[in-house]
């Protein structure tokens, strides 16, 4: 009998052919690995697609300059500088916890767990359209001139699973762009597995109805019998045995997958704190109680796309009251989330992110809405090392520019990275004659949030 | 070859047996399994040359293009649909007869040469005029339909004026790469490291595309251009009054937000606005143009201001308005060719490849990389670099394509990276053997079909794929080829593969893709407009749509999951993974479900059990079971035929079934 190893180093080395699982088994990047025990075991990625406005959220200014005209830049193709007009921010804010930082009242749950969070108020990015700037946002590159894999890839592709039965990136919920879920030129095992909302996460994980568990098993043996001349013949081939594998792989998920999509067993007070069941957040609620199942499980990044699909519903031309409602969606989720991974122990080893691509602007296109901002946005962090109840670097009197330690997106990336065990100046992939990095712009982790 | 098998000691392998060797030239050639009635006539030819025949008969089967269009659409980087933030493929509509017109010329046996002139310039003979009877020069006649081959460059367009100069862009790196081997896509911001390319090579070799602008050519006859003229003009006559009438009505209410958005602007873009459109100068009009999102009023803006009553009668006309529904519009194709006025216009440097960032110190004329002297431009750009591309004369024309085709053959090529001869793409492991078939391929006159059939019935082909020990170890690469590759079916004989046992394949050649993805409704903007899909979800998976779009999935999960990659860029070799979805899919997928059924009620139709499981089995891997077989399978089936159905799904799910030995 092979070993899995041994299968392994055979499906390595033949004839250039990709075989894996899927997902990497193993880690690829064994130089990366920084000293001592990694603070943060998983990371769940919460992406608002389509831009929150930081200043009506988390980064509170002085109404003074409502209606004072503002040199800006528009959006798309529109790029003659023109002049907008400042429109006020109505919301109300309020100080909460032993930190006292500000939130406002469109977040009055995750207010409730603030001290829990480092606020990064001086976020930027160079992109200003949607799909640039997702994209900017995942591959850490301004441009995409090469099939550059996103965050999660990287992850998976440095440190490989720690649960063989499950993939080791996951996303849910619709991304902006399908770039958020790319491996790349690590290879398309190193991708982001979606999970399906209901019962069926991955495709095909279900047998049809007319075939039973007892004939199932039948059948298994019997294929096991006929298959045993073929793959005596071909057992010194790679492909061969990288299918046996799969076929394990395949059933392993078969059993464990649904298990962990299903809901049954939680208790009525768990679901509550998720918002499971209310009608605004029954949605964001599972989504976020399936990745914290899916963390207790071992998969390392779990990507959750909000309102995504197009331009992402948070992309607040119009008017600023269409992000209530998405607020109401996520507010109690996540700060749900944060309480039970708290009382679980899970919050230590657990890092929770919460962005969008870019912020909205302190002007509107005429409307009472907002336009893209990429020069200065809000990004949370929680758990997983991140000292609770800091926040870091300002945005200019108006909320337009990040001025105050500022923070490209990679260093977000290299705080994650870092916090995971991985040394970023060490991660790379050689492809067109050159070396890749994930993180190639910015200071590095912000080391300020960190305990 | 046999020189190589020797010195490292190698004992080559025999050939295959010769349901094997069918099985493995039928999905080679036509990408789809051999029937029951083909292996019986195989195994009963006797004859010295009756592999020959056999790849004679594979190669005049129509569907023998649709596999090997396949193979170079991957190359070529077709996609049914494109898009990036703002744009979408105008091409996407009418792409597929590129598709289609590739399947013909493959299936005619086009020569490599017209296969490429014909994609680059729409004419197969290329652009030199030639002296004609009366002793006037001019340029050889098009053949009509060599116009859907220039969906090669339509494709690359994002916008409808090709604002990200894309045409040009593209056809630079997929010329390269594709048909000379060489990747100059690192030279687009700066002198390639490694190989002899620099940055202005890249600049010039745009030039030669930068002229080329849309157009749309309309398929239809002269009876149907007036009909759709009458509809239209019919349309405008029923819209215009009620046009007018929201005019009207909207007017003052329009004029008062207007007015006061233009207010807001900066004095010198309002007194532009005010001016009249013809009094403005080029430059005036864009600014005009650039705020025409800022003055842009919509109907609910309006309706803030107006009364409850005229909100009602807005919305009443509005609706009038919506129900009066424009003709669809006329067939057609969207081609390439050269504008005038780009002509006249100088190709820049452009700083990371950024096109709105030309380096206007750094003008740069047409050209491309190793070019003679005496490179010919007086009858066009493109036609002078052709003429160079594909003449007998130019080395790497020929190499590039014999190796690609041994690549199709053999699972890998001469040249392990076919769209990179340069120094990082490594030394070709027989390189005598690429010279001799090049000088041949060329000397057969560019045959395709020649090629194929010359490979074909070398020993090399024959040979059976079983691995051993003693080989293994010298050579486990297979660098030698001392063994046939074992092949893992792609995507498309695989689906293909799945109906065709199942009785159930629709073999029709050509026409609209077809889409098994439930696409995000709201995202039908990027999507081509209604009836672009075929209805019919049975086709050869050739005819599966691909392609890219930022907002939604609009590729196969079936298809991503066996590696198909999506069109964006040339995809010159597919991996070949092996991988969990991929069994879960054989598994569990309704596709498998639904064909397992009807591969049981062909069987149940053979007569007696066994002769049920011996025509599964020739079906779906092309054999009859061994005794051991039978016997297992039998015992299965526990002469219950009901169970022909769960013996079906274990034929799906034998490794012999998606390997090809």
């Amino acid at each position: 009998m092979l070993t899995r190893r041994h299968l392994l180093r055979l499906a390595n080395g033949f004839l250039g052919t990709a075989v894996g699982g899927l997902w990497a088994a193993d880690g690829r990047l064994p130089a990366a690995l920084l000293p001592g025990t990694p603070r943060a075991k998983s990371v769940i990625y919460l992406f608002m697609c389509g831009g929150v406005s930081h200043i009506d959220t988390f980064d509170p200014k002085d109404n003074k300059f409502a209606g004072t005209m503002m040199d800006a830049i528009g959006f798309g193709d529109n790029n003659a500088p023109m002049k907008r007009p400042v429109i006020p921010i109505l919301r109300t804010f309020k100080r909460y916890g032993q930190s006292g930082i500000p939130v406002s009242d469109w977040f009055p749950n995750i207010g409730g767990v603030i001290d829990d969070f480092a606020v990064v108020r001086s976020m930027y990015c160079h992109q200003t359209n949607h799909f640039p700037a997702v994209i900017e946002h995942c591959t850490g590159k301004p441009l995409r001139q090469f099939e550059h894999p996103s965050l999660g890839s990287w992850v998976t592709y440095a440190l490989g699973s720690a649960n063989k039965n499950l993939p080791s990136f996951v996303n849910i919920g619709r991304p902006s762009s399908p770039v958020q879920l790319t491996g790349g030129y690590l290879g398309a095992r190193y991708s982001a597995t979606p999970f399906q909302p209901g019962d069926t996460p991955i495709p095909n994980l279900v047998p049809p109805a007319t075939a039973t568990s007892a004939e199932r098993d039948r059948q298994m043996q019997a294929l096991t019998e006929l298959n045993a001349q073929f793959r005596a013949e071909y057992a010194l081939d790679s492909e061969i045995a990288a299918r046996v594998q799969a076929y394990e792989l395949a059933g392993n998920l078969m059993r464990t997958a649904p298990a962990i999509v299903d809901f049954e067993k939680e208790p009525g007070h768990v679901k509550a704190l998720y918002g499971i069941g209310e009608k605004e957040t029954d949605d964001f609620g599972r989504q976020l109680l399936l990745a914290r199942r899916l963390v207790e499980n071992g998969v390392r990044f779990i990507q959750l796309c909000h309102a995504g699909g197009g331009n992402g519903a948070w992309d607040a031309h119009g008017d600023m009251e269409t992000h209530a409602p998405l607020c109401r969606a996520v507010d109690k989720p996540i700060a749900g989330l944060i309480q039970d991974l708290k009382q679980r122990g899970l919050l230590d080893d657990t890092l929770v992110v919460f962005t969008s691509e870019f912020g909205r602007t302190p002007w509107s296109q005429n409307t009472t809405g907002r336009d893209h901002n990429g020069k200065g946005f809000s990004t949370l962090l929680a758990g997983g090392g991140v000292k609770g109840g800091v926040i870091e670097g300002a945005t200019d009197e108006v909320g337009y520019k990040a001025v105050d330690r500022p923070h490209y997106i990679s260093d977000l990336q290299a705080t994650i990275l870092q916090q995971m065990g991985l040394n970023y100046k060490k991660m790379d992939f050689n492809t067109n004659g050159r070396a890749f990095h994930l993180i190639e712009e910015g200071t590095g982790p912000i080391q300020a949030i960190l305990r | 070859m046999a020189v190589q098998h020797k010195a490292k000691g190698l004992q080559p392998n025999g050939p295959a047996g010769k349901l094997t060797l069918l099985r493995r030239a039928t999905f080679d050639l036509t990408g789809l399994p051999p029937t029951t009635a083909e292996q019986d006539a195989f195994l009963a030819d006797n004859s010295p040359d009756a592999f020959k025949k056999l790849i004679d008969r594979l190669l005049s089967n129509e569907q023998h293009g649709v596999r090997y269009a396949r193979h170079w659409l991957d190359v070529l980087r077709y996609a049914d649909m494109d898009g990036t933030d703002g744009g979408v493929m105008p091409a996407n509509g009418s792409i597929y007869r590129w598709r289609d017109w590739m399947i013909q010329a493959l299936n005619e046996d086009l020569p490599y040469d017209q296969f490429v002139r014909a994609q680059l310039l729409g004419n197969r003979y290329g652009g030199r005029p030639t002296l004609t009877v009366f002793g006037t020069r001019s340029k050889p006649e098009a053949v009509p339909q060599d116009q859907f081959a220039l969906g090669f460059l339509s494709r690359a367009a994002l916008t409808g004026n090709d604002r990200d100069q894309d045409i040009a862009i593209q056809a630079v790196e997929t010329v390269s790469s594709a048909f000379m081997g060489m990747t100059v896509a690192c030279a687009k911001c700066h002198d390639h490291r490694f190989d002899p390319i620099k940055q202005s090579d890249y600049y010039a070799m745009k030039a030669l595309f930068d002229p080329l602008v849309l157009r749309r050519v309309p398929l239809a006859t002269p009876q149907e251009i007036y009909s759709y003229g009458k509809a239209l003009e019919a349309y405008r006559r029923q819209k215009e009054p009620v046009d007018q009438a929201i005019e009207k009505l909207i007017a003052p209410f329009h004029d008062k937000l207007y007015a006061e958005r233009v207010s807001m602007l900066p004095p010198d873009v309002r007194a532009i606005v005010l001016k009249p459109e013809r009094k403005r100068t080029e430059a005036e009009q864009k600014t005009a143009d650039d705020y025409f999102p800022v003055l842009r009023i919509d109907p609910p803006k309006l309706k803030e201001i107006m009364p409850a009553d005229v909100v009602k009668a807005y919305d009443a006309l509005l609706k009038q308005q919506r129900e009066i529904k424009a003709p669809p519009g006329l067939d057609a194709h969207i081609i390439v060719e050269e504008d005038s006025a780009r002509l006249q216009q100088p190709t820049y440097i452009l700083t990371s490849g950024d096109p709105t960032k030309p380096e206007k110190d750094k003008v740069v004329a047409p050209g491309f990389p190793f070019q003679p002297a005496d490179t010919d431009f007086r009858y066009g750009r493109r036609e002078g670099f052709v003429d160079w591309l594909t003449d007998k004369e130019n080395p790497l024309f020929a190499r590039v394509a014999v190796n690609r085709v041994w690549q199709w053959h053999f699972g890998e090529g001469l040249q392990k990276s076919p769209s990179d001869f340069g120094l990082l793409g490594g030394r070709p492991s027989h390189p005598q053997l690429l010279d001799y078939l090049a000088s041949e391929f060329t000397r057969h006159n560019f045959s395709m079909k020649w090629l194929h059939k010359f490979v074909m019935t070398s020993a090399a082909y024959q040979m059976s794929s079983l691995p051993n020990a003693a080989n293994q170890k010298i050579d486990p690469a297979n660098a030698s080829l001392w063994r046939f590759r074992l092949q893992r079916l792609e995507a498309e004989p695989l689906w293909d593969a799945i109906l065709s046992s199942a009785g159930e394949l629709d073999l029709t050649i050509g026409g609209k893709s077809f889409q098994i993805v439930k696409t995000d409704s709201k995202q039908s903007i990027f999507l081509p407009k209604d009836g672009t899909f075929e209805a019919k979800k049975n086709r050869r998976a050739a005819y599966m749509t691909r392609g890219y779009i930022p907002s939604t999935e609009v590729m196969a999960h079936f298809l991503q999951s066996f590696d198909v990659d999506d069109g964006r860029t040339p995809c010159p070799v597919r991996t070949q993974t092996i991988t969990a979805p991929q069994a879960l899919f054989s598994m569990n997928d309704p596709l498998i479900e639904e064909a397992t059924a009807k591969l049981a009620a062909r069987a149940q139709k053979a007569g007696d059990l066994p002769a049920g499981v011996q025509l599964a089995y020739r079906e779906t891997i092309g054999r009859p079971p061994s005794a051991t077989e039978l016997d297992r399978a039998l015992s299965y089936v526990g002469g219950d035929p009901a169970k022909l159905k769960g013996l079906a799904w274990l034929l799906y799910n034998l490794d012999e079934f998606l390997f090809v030995p």
